[in-house]
């Protein structure tokens, strides 16, 4: 066993020790660790501590009984729910009662937990998952102590918590109390340009500019770095970095998944959400509007827009596939999206079953489903623009379609007169005609069948009185009459003209799948098993009974009523799972570990109280979440430096308690825009259609069996912000790792390191290309700024830092070595200043700026640019 | 209050554990690997428990639950599904009511994907091509497949096969991941997070696909079917490319080289060294370790893919197509080469098994493109002693109907719709029985009656002969644990050698 996992069990270990024993263990010589778990540990502190249901009982009985014993009434077994107080505390068959508050000693629960008989013993052992003795004496203290039963935590009403200190930061006096408590002490603050770098970083996904830190760097005030949040919440990439993670959520991509993969126009809603964070659009609105945008009163384009968000499903394509299996696959992804992003909570489970754990029943899956289910959506086609759509037309698209419209009308109205000045002649026209055809028929036999067929037909139509006349066959007659005059036949001509321009444009109009209530409301019957032709019971939409319920809405309720629901003051979740990604967001961790999950079987936070203050807060604030950014980072907590100690990772290893700040690995999308922009590279425009970056070839081809051609971009283009590359949900771009599949809706982040990775970051055109920008862009400023070398400047502009004297060094030594193999292999010179489409300045040396180019590499590659610190 | 002292409590559930899980086994090592399964049975190891601190890839520390009899799988997934009525499930009940209606007796209640829509009425549709008894066993394999003919005694055919899905894409994912909605650990994830890597400088799992030329209607390779789902994202398999490089970015940008890249990662190195003693984050280390890692791939994966050193008596045996890359002879072969260099599973998928309206076309190039090297491989694994503890799976996601889709007048348009009720996969090698057949079909191959084997069955036995007991190597996720045969799963003992 290697001496970290020792650590690591040591430290969980320590974590069931956790309310007082910790100092006692921290002081401890290490070898002797278990000697004085287990034996030196004082069974006083054990008598008086007072056990908290939510925290320590529920979990447990969750874990060890509810499979059988839980929600699910078709997995019950022996008719007992130990997940409700009145059955777990009433008698069972034998007499003893199951739970006898006041007395472990006769309650059967107990008596199952330690009895010898194997046929009694409980969890039954086959399940492999028994108790541990320290887990049964917990339960019997708990009993001893009555047994008081309570809610989960995260359904309790959030009420905000009064901080343990007055006069520090509320985050900091939570913090630092737990800290206190642990025997812990909190690093320093970091360094100020570790924070400019870690503020610019969170809230824009850029590394600061040089400009950027002189100008903060000159602000001697105490405010200094509350100002730098300001200066970056305001920044239009502030919007652009917090859309990455909520596209993550909504499952966004540009194509439609599964075969064909068809390519679909949802980016402008993309967009939508990117405006919606640099508005700083209240999240209770933000959550209406992308919920039920809709249904709102005089709904906007844009509150129509967001409702994109629930279309943002995989569509199926496959032929073979049924409909209406599609169909409620697709509102089975937005009944569960809403359940993970709003709810934390794991709703695919009561798709068959009543949840195992939560309280959510197979019939309160269905009612939510219900709220979705009414939708003219069909599950047929696969096509990327399925209705609902709404057109979303660019500024320049909108002129034209107005341009486009006026001439439609123009050229219409002078049809239409010229056409009611000839109309009178159209009787003696006609009779002229039929004998002309006549006389046609009788003469020419060698026309072409097809001619034949249409003068017969035309020649029916006018045979026939006009008043028995199908609308076809007048319509025929008109359109002779019209070709028999050349001023109205032209005039004809320009109108179709006119038209088909109009429909071009109207083609090239991005059209967005949005929500819409269909008239008549669709039934939903519970499906067995999930299988959308197995229907059970109708049920009509509501909300599930252990939560608030909801008031004074119409029956049966709808998506808005839904959505109003969810952002009540009152509502238990969605400000705590909200809170809780953001603080995962800038923690690299939620205080809760499994945003997905805040249900009985998530861990019980160590910080709930701080949660809880961040929540009420974050509502009473109006949902302001620029306030809720500023106020988690204006905290020491999030200022502090990162390093750490072997001591600190033994205590600490995951960092739940602050004692330092994190230091995680930026999102690969992050790496390549931070790269870009210390290149001096990046495109910072807003918005727009997705753009195809550099990407080795055949890679949609190989996937696609050639279906799909990868058509990369030229110019500018090549160097947009990555929240613009094209997602092709069956092959996402290979630039990116750690990334959200964009299949179904995820919310957790993904943390790995692989060697794939490093491959990545060294040979991909668009590190190489970046170096060689990088390279130049510090050659340049080096040759203008006497006091800073070449080295100096790649590091500002990549770490926001000067080099330690050591870095100088090796750097020096590897531009010598670089400069050495460049100078005697012109080949290797030409091949490796060639990558990507940006150029090389030719006022630069090509030997020197082959060298820098690979220093810079190595730069771009230091695990602290690949770092948050 | 029990006066029993909190050690007494710790000895006593250690060992009322230790009674449990290694009664009646060989119990020997029972020390820290104990220590390590009884910690982490009480939830006191996290979910992550392999290092993330040391190159390489260590496995979990109570694996392998029991003696394995493979150390390593070559699937060879058979996408589109392959007739088990023209190539292996011989029913001669079928030829004299071919051209007439199904039995209803066969069909009652069943989902048939909705080209079909209700099966009543089609028509039934005799094998292709004769059947033959080959080899001492007597296994029945088709003419098309003269090749895996010759190796029948090499192999164990299951041929009652049986799954829950209908379409493609749901039923490969409950295939190779257990579940048909695509998100959760796939076979190769859970092997490498349960029994770790070995190889140095190759992946631990790697996939490989190709398409017979031609085909019509070949399914795309999701690359769900190799996903680690919730498990850390380094399980999930590398999926080589089918032209080019076969790793992405393996190769040094033009005017790099190896002995500048050598210096260069050095110097990253240096720096990474200084910036660990400075901020004492034990990830910088593993960065360092991973940068090596893809140095050595670089050098890996061409040595991998350089077949300059393999004799032509050899390539033979894969049949022509061996030397092309993108296709199946040359991943079959590159399948061995890895194992070789410690992969531990490859995936090796082959699209277009889905004859629609093509039995009496593109069946016979998918067999052609398919056959020999099929065979080949397990000669090959043979001859170098490698088959005794390699386990060869050879089959799709489900088989097809035994009656016609389209016209029966239009023999060169035949087809056959997708059929989960009955179908045949075989094994060789890794601790199966050579040279049987198990289970079996009703008479017109409909449906599964003797010994039936479920997908899940069919996992868990793979995962036995690894080592794995699949009840037993859990992850928690989203609060529950989860497994690659969820709640089911019976290993298929009558297979074992």
């Amino acid at each position: 066993m290697s001496r970290l996992r020792i650590q690591s069990i040591i430290t969980q270990l320590e974590d069931i020790w956790y309310h007082s024993g910790r100092k006692l263990l921290r002081r401890a010589n290490r070898s002797f660790i278990f000697l004085l778990m287990f034996s030196a540990w004082p069974m006083q502190a054990e008598e008086e501590r007072v056990i908290d249901f939510s925290r320590e009982i529920l979990p447990l009985l969750s874990d060890a009984c509810f499979q059988c014993h839980g929600p699910d009434p078709k997995a019950r077994k022996a008719d007992l729910r130990l997940d409700v107080e009145e059955s777990a505390k009433k008698h069972s068959d034998g007499g003893s009662p199951v739970i006898k508050p006041g007395n472990p000693d006769q309650s059967e629960l107990i008596r199952r937990l330690i009895t010898e008989d194997p046929d009694d013993l409980m969890p039954p052992p086959e399940l492999g998952r028994p108790l541990s003795e320290s887990q049964i004496e917990r339960l019997k203290l708990w009993i001893a102590q009555g047994a008081p039963w309570g809610k989960h935590w995260s359904l309790n009403p959030i009420h905000r918590p009064e901080p343990p200190a007055k006069g520090k930061h509320p985050i900091d006096a939570f913090v630092d109390h737990a800290l206190e408590k642990n025997d812990l002490k909190a690093q320093p603050r970091a360094k100020r340009s570790t924070l400019i770098r870690r503020v610019a970083l969170d809230l824009t996904g850029l590394p600061p500019t040089p400009q950027e830190v002189k100008e903060i760097l000159q602000d001697t005030s105490d405010t200094w770095f509350e100002k730098a949040i300001d200066r970056y919440l305001s920044s239009p990439a502030y919007g652009e970095r917090m859309a990455w993670n909520w596209l993550d959520a909504a499952r966004y991509a540009d194509s439609n998944g599964y075969q064909g993969d068809r390519e679909r126009t949802m980016w402008p809603w993309r967009d939508w959400v990117v405006a919606a964070f640099n508005d700083n659009l209240p999240y209770d609105k933000f959550t209406t509007w992308q919920l039920a945008g809709d249904l709102l009163p005089n709904a906007t384009h844009e509150q129509k827009l967001a409702t994109g968000f629930c279309r943002n499903h995989m569509i199926n394509g496959e032929g073979g596939r049924i409909p209406e299996e599609n169909r409620v696959e697709y509102v089975m992804d937005m009944t569960e999206t809403m359940g993970t992003v709003w709810l934390g909570a794991t709703l695919t489970c009561a798709r068959c079953h009543d949840h195992k754990y939560d309280p959510y029943t197979r019939k309160e899956y269905y009612q939510f489903f219900d709220f979705f289910n009414q939708t003219p959506v069909t599950g047929g086609g696969g096509d990327p623009q399925t209705a609902p759509v709404i057109a979303t037309p660019s500024e320049s698209q909108s002129k034209a379609i107005a341009q486009a419209s006026a001439k439609v009308r123009k050229t219409r109205s002078h049809f239409e007169d010229l056409k009611t000045r000839h109309l009178p002649s159209l009787d003696d026209w006609a009779e002229k005609k039929l004998v002309e055809l006549n006389e046609i028929l009788k003469e020419e036999n060698n026309s072409d069948k097809q001619t034949q067929k249409s003068i017969q037909s035309l020649q029916k139509a006018l045979n026939t009185p006009s008043k028995d006349r199908s609308k076809e066959q007048k319509n025929q007659i008109t359109n002779a009459f019209i070709e028999s005059i050349p001023a109205l036949a032209k005039a004809r001509d320009a109108l179709n003209q006119a038209n088909n321009q109009l429909a071009q444009i109207n083609r090239s109009v991005p059209k967005v799948m949005v929500m819409e209530e269909r008239k008549e409301r669709r039934e939903t019957p519970m499906l067995e098993r999930g299988l959308y032709n197995l229907k059970s019971d109708p049920v009509l939409a509501a909300v599930p009974a252990s939560l608030p319920p909801l008031k004074g809405s119409k029956s049966p309720p709808n998506r808005l009523d839904l959505a109003q629901w969810l952002v009540r003051r009152d509502h238990p979740l969605t400000a705590r799972v909200t809170v809780n990604r953001f603080w995962q967001q800038f923690f690299g961790l939620g205080l809760v570990k499994t945003p997905e999950d805040f249900g009985v079987q998530a861990e019980f936070p160590r910080h709930l109280e701080l949660l809880d203050w961040l929540s009420a807060e974050f509502m009473e604030s109006g949902w302001d979440v620029k306030h809720l950014v500023k106020t988690i980072m204006t905290s020491q907590t999030y200022q502090r430096s990162s390093a750490t100690s072997p001591e600190l990772i033994e205590a600490d290893p995951e960092n739940r308690l602050f004692a330092r700040a994190p230091r995680f690995r930026l999102p690969s999308w992050m790496i390549r825009d931070q790269a870009l922009a210390a290149a001096g590279l990046l495109d910072p425009s807003l918005g727009g259609p997705p753009v195809n970056g550099y990407q080795p070839d055949g890679v949609w081809e190989d996937a696609t069996f050639g279906n799909k051609k990868y058509s990369q971009d030229h110019g500018k283009k090549l160097f947009r912000r990555s929240l613009y590359t094209f997602w092709r949900r069956i092959i996402a771009p290979t630039l990116f790792f750690d990334t959200a599949s964009r299949q179904t809706c995820s919310v957790d982040a993904k943390r790995t390191n692989s060697p794939l990775h490093a491959l990545t970051t060294l040979n991909d055109t668009t590190f190489v290309e970046a170096a060689r920008g990088l390279a130049s862009r510090a050659m340049k400023l080096a040759g203008q700024d006497q006091s800073k070398d070449i080295i100096d400047q790649i590091y500002l502009l990549t770490l926001t830092r000067p080099p330690m004297a050591e870095e100088k060094d090796i750097w020096s030594q590897s531009a010598r070595r670089a400069r050495n193999h460049f100078s005697k292999d012109k080949e290797a010179l030409t091949k490796w200043l060639s990558h990507g489409e940006s150029g090389v300045s030719s006022d630069l040396d090509p030997v020197e700026l082959a060298a820098w180019t690979t220093v810079s590499l190595g730069i771009l590659n230091m695990d602290e640019t690949l770092n948050r610190e | 209050m029990n006066t029993t002292l909190p050690h007494q409590h710790f000895l006593e559930s250690g060992l009322r554990i230790n009674r449990r899980h290694f009664f009646g086994r060989n119990a020997t090592g029972i020390g820290t690997a104990a220590l390590a399964s009884l910690l982490n049975r009480e939830g006191l190891l996290g979910t992550d428990v392999p290092s993330t601190s040391k190159p390489g890839m260590p496995g979990l520390p109570n694996l392998p639950h029991h003696a394995a009899k493979a150390k390593r799988i070559i699937y060879l997934f058979q996408n589109g599904a392959p007739t088990h009525v023209d190539l292996f499930d011989y029913k001669p009940a079928i030829k004299p009511i071919h051209g007439t209606p199904v039995p209803e007796s066969f069909l009652n209640g069943k989902r048939f994907s909705t080209m079909t829509g209700d099966p009543s009425g089609k028509l039934m549709l005799s094998p292709v091509e004769p059947f033959k008894r080959r080899g001492q066993s007597g296994a029945w394999v088709s003419e098309l497949l003269p090749h895996t003919a010759k190796i029948a005694d090499e192999l164990c055919f299951v041929k009652s096969m049986h799954t829950d899905a209908v379409n493609h894409a749901p039923a490969i994912s409950f295939f190779l991941s257990g579940a048909e909605i695509p998100g959760r650990p796939t076979l190769g994830a859970w092997m490498t997070y349960g029994l770790g890597v070995e190889s140095d400088n190759l992946p631990g799992f790697v996939v490989m696909t190709s398409v017979s030329k031609g085909t019509t209607c070949g399914q795309i390779f999701y690359d769900f079917y190799w996903g680690s789902g919730f498990l850390p994202s380094r399980y999930q398999g590398v999926k080589f490319r089918g032209g080019g490089s076969p790793v992405l970015y393996v190769e040094d940008p033009a005017g790099m080289n190896a002995k500048l890249k050598r210096g260069l990662l050095d110097d990253i190195g240096k720096v990474n060294r200084l910036k660990y003693e400075q901020v004492q984050d034990p990830e910088i280390e593993t960065r360092i370790a991973q940068y090596e890692m893809a140095y050595r791939m670089q050098t890996g994966v061409p040595e991998l893919t350089d077949l300059s050193q393999e004799p032509d008596h050899v390539l033979d045996l894969y049949g022509p197509q061996v030397k092309e890359q993108g296709t199946f002879a040359y991943n079959c072969l590159m399948a061995r080469r890895l194992i070789e260099r410690g992969t531990r599973y490859v995936q090796v998928m082959h699209a277009g098994w889905d004859q629609h309206n093509s039995i009496t076309t593109e069946l016979y190039t998918q067999c052609k493109d398919t056959d020999q090297p099929s065979a080949g491989l397990i000669m090959d694994l043979k001859q170098r002693g490698l088959l005794d503890d390699t386990l060869v799976v050879w089959g799709g996601e489900f088989g097809r109907t035994p009656f016609i889709q389209g016209d029966i007048n239009n023999r060169p348009k035949w087809g056959r719709d997708h059929h989960p009720y009955a179908f045949t996969l075989w094994m060789a090698g890794g601790g199966i029985k050579p040279g049987i057949s198990y289970g079996a079909s009703d008479e017109l191959a409909m449906n599964a009656v003797e010994n039936p084997v479920h997908v899940h069955d069919l996992q868990a036995t793979l995962m036995h002969q690894l080592g794995i007991d699949h009840e037993r190597l859990t992850y928690r996720f989203q609060g529950r644990y989860y497994r690659l045969t969820d709640v089911h799963g019976h290993i298929v003992q009558d297979i074992l050698a």
